[in-house]
């Protein structure tokens, strides 16, 4: 007995530094209490998170209807993406609303920010609130109230243009300006978040700089491009990949606008509406998940690549 | 110390946690519940049975505890999905159907109800609903018929005297026979006028379909929709579009502002469009009409009530559902929610007539019924939604781009094919 004992200890030491299996397994073991605790996040999380992830990836060889059996198909659902143009269409929209939205949007955040971040501002509080409050509305909501704005026959833009006699533009009939509508609702809901954010980064840049600045004559809009877009770089690059984030994956304002055809020509669908609609309108479980991955692919490569340039700029 | 209180509050949520647990299985056990009655759950979405008569059947069946639980109605059908395919306790021993047609091929996941007496009420309902949910074998039936949805022409009496157009319902079907001579009044009215007869190509397309016998699948799946109706349905629509005979309008607000403006003379639409009709366009109160629709009688909507085979009580939720839908309730359902009864022999009830202000005062009941009873047999096919949902996508392009013809034609055929294909 006493030998054993000897042993174990040993053993432990031995095991000490390098985490054994054991060791780790007895650890847990010695907080359990606290294990136990955070469990009930990692139980749903492995129920509603983990195992989906999984079980989509399982679909993604299968061909199921929802209902029924499965039927296992390999790569077919894969190359039948690869050659399905309706696909390839919503990656482009995607991709065009994407860049629509993105740059007018942080740029309008950074001006916001900015003149928020002036000391002669008064009411400082309320307009920061003013401008966040965008983001914490409905978006539904909003997009009905885009839709009777931009309206083909009665919106109220319309309205406006023929009370200053331009000719009513039919903004849901034509293509790109689908993607006007959409990219304008993404930057009414975003502009305010992201300004917070670079105003958070702006109050991390000394007061200093811009007295210097100012003591060598420099105006406004000097001070803004040679002192605060430099150092705001690596907000606005994470900005950026957020931003990207959130519009590889747009859903909810192109479907309550447009509906699940996705407009005239498809011309409104992204990408996560199209698998919305293989899965849920179409029943194609397997297809819908193939393309979900594929969706995946599309965001790691582009985070991927802006963490790259988020690298290279630190390196500088 | 703590921790004793830690484990304390760990040992609650944990008994809470079965609690929950025990109480949905509970529900689901074979047998009988604790108070000598059998759990009969059903699932519905909100507008497709009358609350009141479900309350009802609770009186009704004393021994049965029916447990009908609401389903918002945008995720309704993958809720049901789920629940068949997960099979066992998840589903429910009733569930509401929006259209049979997508779960004939999967029949076997639902009790066959010709097994349990339903051919001795078969006479009670109209023969083309019943069959919607009879397998193509005619060996099973899937569902028992709810409501259904005949359609009809609805036109601006105004309007149409204006354009020189009979304007009593009667004299309006007998001169607007056929979609030929509901494109050329068409013309007329807009000659006169100004005003376009159609709202939308889309529905051209539609109700010409719902008025036909057969559409994109024939009762061995096979793909007909390359000619057939649904080419006769696509040429007319074109035609339509070509004229410039219709307002090109989506459902919702632009829809329901140009309805209340006056900027459209008519639509075939199943008896449901009433109560849309009625609050999309308040002003036009008094001026619409309904007459039999050019182009035959058709039907558009209409639901079903089955029983997936995981019921541990098949037998009481049939008498459940086959009373539900017998024709007395169904005309109290119509009376109180609009539902149309499938069942024709309540038709000539008074309980159905009435005079209705907003119709100018014309018992619409009336057109419906006729229309309700002729409405031709259909075969709708497993994939009828999604081949639907390409013709409609491409007849949406038509009508706002320069497409030819032929091309726009090929196209959508092409993309049926590549859809079947997977």
């Amino acid at each position: 007995m006493n030998a054993t004992n000897t042993q174990e200890v040993t053993n432990n030491v031995q095991y000490m530094k390098p985490v054994g299996k054991g060791s780790l397994w007895r650890k847990v073991y010695k907080n359990r209490a606290l294990y136990l605790f955070i469990s009930p996040f990692y139980i749903l999380f492995l129920i509603f998170g983990l195992f989906p992830i999984f079980f989509s990836l399982y679909l993604s060889f299968h061909k199921w209807s929802g209902l029924g059996k499965m039927e296992f198909v390999g790569l077919k659902q894969f190359t039948y993406l690869l050659t399905d143009t309706t696909f390839w269409q919503s990656v482009g929209n995607t991709f065009a609303i994407w860049f629509l939205s993105t740059i007018p949007m942080l740029f309008g955040a950074l001006v916001i920010a900015f003149l928020l971040n002036t000391p002669l501002l008064k009411f400082k509080g309320f307009y920061r609130t003013a401008f966040f409050v965008t983001n914490v509305t409905s978006i539904v909501a909003v997009t009905i109230i885009f839709k009777s704005i931009f309206g083909n026959h009665f919106g109220l833009l319309n309205y406006v243009f023929t009370m200053i006699g331009l000719n009513p533009v039919e903004w849901l009939n034509s293509g790109i300006l689908i993607k006007v509508v959409i990219a304008s609702m993404v930057i009414w809901r975003w502009t305010g978040y992201n300004a917070i954010i670079y105003l958070a980064g702006l109050q991390s840049i000394p007061n200093t700089l811009y007295e210097a600045a100012k003591i060598d004559g420099a105006n406004l809009v000097q001070m803004f491009f040679h002192i605060t877009i430099p150092l705001l770089r690596p907000i606005i690059l994470f900005t950026v990949l957020m931003t990207t984030i959130g519009s590889m994956q747009l859903f909810t304002e192109p479907q309550v606008l447009l509906g699940n055809s996705g407009g005239v020509g498809g011309a409104g669908v992204t990408i996560t509406m199209y698998m919305y609609k293989q899965a849920f309108v179409d029943n194609q479980y397997g297809y819908a998940s193939a393309v979900s991955w594929v969706l995946f692919g599309i965001i790691a490569l582009f985070s991927l690549l802006n963490w790259k340039i988020v690298q290279k700029t630190g390196a500088k | 110390m703590l921790r004793k209180e830690f484990s304390f509050l760990l040992v609650l949520s944990f008994v809470f946690l079965m609690v929950g647990c025990s109480s949905t299985s509970q529900s689901s056990s074979g047998g009988k519940d604790s108070d000598g009655k059998v759990t009969v759950t059903l699932w519905y979405w909100n507008r497709s049975l009358d609350d009141n008569l479900l309350a009802k059947a609770k009186e009704q069946f004393p021994n049965i505890n029916l447990v009908a639980q609401k389903i918002d109605g945008n995720s309704y059908e993958t809720k049901v999905d789920a629940a068949l395919a997960a099979g066992g306790s998840g589903a429910p021993d009733i569930v509401g159907m929006n259209g049979a047609a997508r779960y004939i091929p999967h029949a076997d996941q639902f009790v066959n109800l010709l097994d349990l007496g339903a051919s001795d009420i078969k006479n009670q309902y109209l023969d083309w609903k019943w069959n919607y949910a009879v397998t193509p074998d005619n060996k099973k039936l899937i569902a028992l018929p709810i409501d259904i949805g005949p359609t009809a022409l609805f036109y601006r009496e105004d309007i149409f005297k204006k354009a020189g157009l009979p304007t009593d319902p009667a004299e309006v079907s007998a001169q607007l026979t056929t979609w030929e001579d509901y494109i050329e009044a068409g013309e007329k009215v807009k000659a006169a006028t100004g005003v376009k007869m159609f709202d939308s190509i889309n529905r051209v397309f539609t109700q010409y379909l719902g008025q036909s016998d057969s559409v994109y699948f024939d009762k061995s799946e096979k793909f007909i929709g390359d000619g057939g109706n649904v080419k006769k349905a696509w040429d007319i629509a074109w035609k339509v579009n070509e004229k410039g005979l219709s307002a090109n309008l989506v459902d919702g607000t632009e829809w329901n502002a140009s309805m209340n403006n006056g900027e459209i003379a008519s639509f075939i639409g199943a008896v449901w469009m009433k109560k849309v009709l009625e609050d999309a366009a308040p002003d036009t109160a008094g001026k619409w009409r309904i007459a039999r629709a050019p182009g035959g009688d058709g039907n558009h909507g209409g639901s079903f009530l089955g029983i997936p085979k995981s019921s541990k009580h098949p037998k009481e939720a049939y008498k459940v559902i086959s009373w539900l839908m017998n024709p007395k309730n169904q005309l109290q359902s119509y009376k109180t929610m609009d539902l149309f009864p499938s069942t024709p022999s309540v038709y000539s009830d008074p309980i159905m007539s009435s005079k209705e202000e907003f119709f100018g005062n014309q018992n619409t009941t009336e057109i419906f019924s006729q229309a309700a009873k002729n409405v031709k047999p259909l075969y709708f096919g497993a994939n009828y939604d999604t081949v639907n949902s390409l013709f409609s996508d491409q007849l949406t392009n038509v009508a706002n781009q320069n497409l030819d013809s032929e091309k726009a034609w090929n196209d959508v055929q092409k993309q049926v094919e590549k859809k079947l294909s997977r």
